[in-house]
């Protein structure tokens, strides 16, 4: 059931609310979107709602990455070690990661400047859309929710902030990427060893290929949990506004002389 | 016949006073809600379509401490504190550069000071009613939230 039902009359529409989630045009800085890319093939396109492309681009990224070594490559860089770096890396897999890294950069980048222009004409338009979905699995209505909890929450476990702003796609998208690099990164070892305070050991029993993910997800998952927040804030300020021009301007005020001065 | 003026947040307390108005047989006829846009969203328009719109609070803190996690980590791996602290700090140094840097922008250039200057959008409700459900209503305005209100008339 929804509050509106689409007759498809607007040249375009600011959001769509549905059983899964919120899915909305707002304005974006392409170079932030441009640099989730950059972090990690496919973030970008995901934060533009765009998740078909963000999974097949983060898909790829998991396979070209993992058989070119290019994490393990990455932490020998950053240690000087350059022989190793040089020694790990595949030249077999290596060479296709390029093209598509930038392509992935490029392309995020372009689509948000093509969808910014989108967001000012719905906007403008203004066109009525439906905030409101019960159905027998889900519920969903437009609401207010508090980014830096968001934020929070994709910092405890990255997932749990898209879960807290009903974004199921993304959360469970990540919650379960999470599961597989937790388990190969051997983080809750690790994690386990610091708290006793056995950093050593911790060090020897992480996975450098896998715990590299790590610091991209989290800061990615974080960064979409509390920007979406700010941006779900907005729409719904825009539609209760819109709901009560339409209900509430029936009465034609007229501003009354106080009585003292009569 | 007396006006009694108030003032909202967008939050669904303000439909939950207006329900509960038309509930206690106030009619539409008598409130007139106005919804008061913000100055900076007009604006927005005239700026490039580069800018970021509210989010640019963490959004170059988050970035940079995703770069800085990933050099702490990865240098981490030769350190006594391990990839996981090193990384950490790193990341928390990267978020702090972050943070700092819009500081700097709403310190120092015009954009950023528009943005400082921004007040949440508010509602203005208007009701009119005879004198003696004044109390009544205020009191419905007063129990959703409403920030303020004043009757006169």
């Amino acid at each position: 059931m929804k509050n509106y039902n689409n007759d498809n009359t607007a040249r375009r529409y600011l959001a769509h609310v549905s059983q899964i989630g919120t899915t909305q045009f707002h304005l974006r800085n392409p170079y932030i979107v441009a640099w989730w890319s950059m972090a990690f093939p496919g973030f970008g396109h995901l934060l533009l709602s765009k998740y078909l492309r963000g999974m097949a681009l983060f898909l790829w990224e998991m396979v070209i990455n993992l058989n070119a070594h290019i994490n393990v490559g990455i932490v020998y860089s950053f240690l000087g070690e350059f022989d190793k770096a040089k020694e790990v890396l595949d030249t077999r897999w290596l060479m296709l990661y390029l093209p598509t890294y930038f392509f992935g950069i490029w392309d995020s980048y372009r689509t948000t400047i093509d969808m910014n222009k989108v967001t000012l004409l719905a906007k403008r338009e203004n066109h009525r859309i439906n905030s409101f979905v019960i159905s027998p699995l889900e519920i969903n209505y437009l609401d207010r929710r508090k980014p830096f909890t968001a934020m929070v929450w994709s910092f405890l476990m990255p997932g749990m902030g898209q879960l807290y702003l009903h974004r199921i796609v993304t959360a469970s998208f990540i919650l379960i990427w999470m599961i597989v690099i937790t388990y190969f990164s051997h983080l809750a070892e690790g994690m386990n060893y610091i708290f006793m305070g056995e950093l050593g050991q911790a060090t020897v029993v992480f996975d450098k290929e896998w715990l590299l993910f790590l610091p991209s997800i989290y800061g990615f998952a974080m960064y979409d949990a509390y920007s979406n927040a700010v941006e779900n804030n907005k729409l719904y300020i825009w539609d209760q506004r819109n709901y009560l021009k339409s209900a509430y301007q029936k009465y034609k005020l007229e501003i009354k002389r106080s009585r003292l001065t009569k | 016949m007396m006006q009694i003026f108030s003032l909202f947040e967008h939050s669904p307390s303000v439909e939950l006073a207006l329900s509960k108005l038309e509930q206690e047989g106030v009619t539409k006829e008598h409130i007139l809600v106005v919804p008061v846009d913000e100055t900076y969203e007009n604006m927005k328009v005239f700026n490039s379509l580069h800018d970021a719109d509210g989010v640019s609070f963490v959004d170059k803190a988050l970035a940079l401490a995703t770069a800085f996690g990933v050099v702490g980590t990865s240098i981490g791996f030769k350190l006594e504190w391990g990839p996981i602290i090193w990384g950490l700090i790193a990341a928390f140094i990267g978020f702090l550069c972050g943070l700092v840097w819009n500081l700097c922008i709403i310190k120092f250039t015009k954009n950023g000071y528009r943005k400082e200057k921004r007040v949440l959008p508010l509602i203005i409700v208007i009701v009119e009613c005879e004198r003696e459900y004044v109390k009544g209503i205020e009191s419905i305005l007063r129990e959703n939230k409403a920030i303020g209100y004043s009757t006169t008339g």
